[in-house]
């Protein structure tokens, strides 16, 4: 055994790995719409409650989701965070520049919040209860970060 | 007090436990730092390794950088040829575990034990890879952001929230004797960097490594380290919140009111007062709504080591407040202590345990 005070022995280990992960039916319909520009969530048919990203079940009730009602691009502002500690980007594996914003948005249309980069990381510009509006990239892919950020509304 | 009507109620005993002391960098590996406390919860029992009938260990895959993360002390623990469950979530969820197991007569006595490293990896970086990998992984969140994000909606109606927080923090860090970080004062928790706002890196729990150990029993079999002054566990209760987070949900930990409901009713709490309380909050607003949840008051003195702002790291918290439930309550008579933990963003797993002496 090492004594507390015995030098470290460090092994780095580097993984270059990817996954292939089935999106399931759910998933799939809401990232072709995101494709098209067209967001959608499922509503329970027992609650009610409209979610979004889709899960085949609700949660809540445990019964099948089939209904699909389509969400706007803009909602309100529900929470908001500047985060001033670098992370690793989950598309690019590199380090994501900050501070970034991060906003928790309820889209018109939905019951859920959704998690998103805000446009801006100045605390000034950012409000509980602001509208704020999804940033589309020009060339879509069928992922969440189509949306590049949310930015506030005037 | 409890009242004697409520008591009696034991579920298991707990016979012996043992933690290491809690470092930003533990130089040791993670079966060595495993193997000093499981050796010390065992002397702690008056125990040996033919006495434990199974063992349920508490480890995540993604903090260890393994897969199957309990392998890696399948023989430390003493698990070859015996009944080992691993629980990836926080290491009071496995003590709960090991109720199940003893309550439905399976085994005698069980092992339980949690480790975890937060120096091998940056710890908030791989919070974000327990996200969902389509949805949220792109967009980069973790347990650090859900954290500032739950802050935020909290001190929105409140302006002395962000003050009071700090407050919070420099109390905890100066009740923390030997506290990994030392003690901090109000003015220099404000003045340190933002990490998530409002959160600032003076609110934030310092998360290092550690491993924790605790043995139960069955109350039943005669033990013979089982005296009147031995604590034993009353209650339990878990819960899981919704994946999705609906309006409102972060600001109330709705799961952890139900989690210590059912330990309550198994407990059978009827007014929830204890002598030690030991939440597992990584930051002050968290506390506040572990108070809430639980029922104790808002006045209900908690933590009085400093809690997690001692130190604490990944997996660990819940058994060590267990751990630490279990010491303030020894040798006293008739008195009730409540542990904590949690896991997950937000707070969307929660365990409560229930500790009683006769």
């Amino acid at each position: 055994m090492n004594s507390p005070t015995s030098e470290f022995v460090h092994t780095t280990i580097e993984l270059d790995m990817s996954w292939r992960y089935a999106s399931g039916d759910e998933m799939e319909r809401f990232l072709n719409g995101i494709a098209q520009r067209l967001i959608e969530a499922i509503r329970c048919p027992q609650c009610g409650r409209r979610y979004l990203p889709p899960r085949p079940f609700c949660g809540r009730c445990r019964v099948r989701m089939t209904e699909w009602v389509p969400v706007a691009d803009t909602g309100t502002l529900v929470a908001w965070t500047v985060v001033h500690l670098p992370i690793i980007d989950g598309r690019t594996g590199e380090p994501r520049p900050f501070p970034y914003g991060m906003g928790l948005i309820q889209l018109d249309g939905a019951d859920t919040a959704l998690n998103h980069y805000m446009a801006t990381a100045d605390p000034e510009l950012l409000t509980i209860g602001a509208r704020v509006q999804a940033v589309w990239r020009d060339e879509l892919e069928g992922a969440m970060d189509d949306i590049m950020h949310f930015e506030v509304m005037p | 007090m409890v009242p004697p009507d409520e008591r009696s109620r034991a579920l298991v005993s707990v016979l012996g436990t043992a933690e290491t002391k809690v470092t930003f960098e533990d130089p040791r590996s993670i079966p060595e730092m495993v193997l000093a406390v499981v050796e010390a919860a065992l002397e702690d029992a008056a125990l040996g390794w033919h006495d434990i009938d199974a063992v349920v260990t508490a480890s995540v895959d993604l903090f260890d950088g393994l897969t199957a993360s309990s392998i890696a002390v399948t023989e430390v623990v003493g698990a070859v040829m015996k009944p080992e469950t691993r629980i990836a979530a926080d290491g009071l969820a496995a003590a709960v575990h090991a109720v199940h197991q003893i309550m439905a007569g399976a085994y005698r006595r069980i092992l339980v034990v949690a480790h975890g490293k937060a120096s091998m990896a940056p710890y908030w970086d791989l919070t974000a890879w327990a996200m969902d990998p389509i949805f949220l992984q792109p967009l980069g969140v973790n347990f650090l952001t859900f954290a500032g994000l739950q802050a935020a909606m909290l001190a929105r109606h409140d302006p002395h929230a962000v003050s009071r927080w700090a407050t919070t923090a420099a109390l905890r860090r100066s009740a923390a004797t030997g506290g990994i970080a030392g003690p901090i004062s109000v003015d220099r928790v404000m003045a340190s960097p933002v990490v998530a706002s409002p959160l600032r890196a003076g609110m934030c729990a310092p998360v290092g490594d550690g491993a924790c150990a605790v043995i139960l029993g069955d109350p039943n079999i005669g033990d013979r380290n089982l005296g009147e002054e031995d604590v034993r566990i009353a209650g339990i209760g878990h819960d899981v919140g919704p994946h999705h987070l609906m309006i409102g949900e972060l600001t109330d930990w709705a799961g952890l009111r139900r989690a210590s409901q059912r330990a309550y009713t198994l407990a059978g709490v009827t007014k929830p007062t204890f002598a030690i309380v030991e939440p597992s909050c990584l930051f002050p607003h968290e506390e506040e709504l572990f108070v809430e949840a639980v029922g104790i008051g808002t006045t209900a003195p908690h933590s009085p080591g400093g809690g997690l702002f001692a130190g604490t790291a990944p997996v660990i918290s819940g058994l060590s407040r267990l751990l630490r439930v279990v010491r303030a309550l020894k040798g006293r008579t008739g008195e009730r202590g409540l542990a904590h933990g949690t896991w997950g963003p937000a707070g969307q797993g929660q365990v409560v345990v229930v500790a009683e002496t006769p």
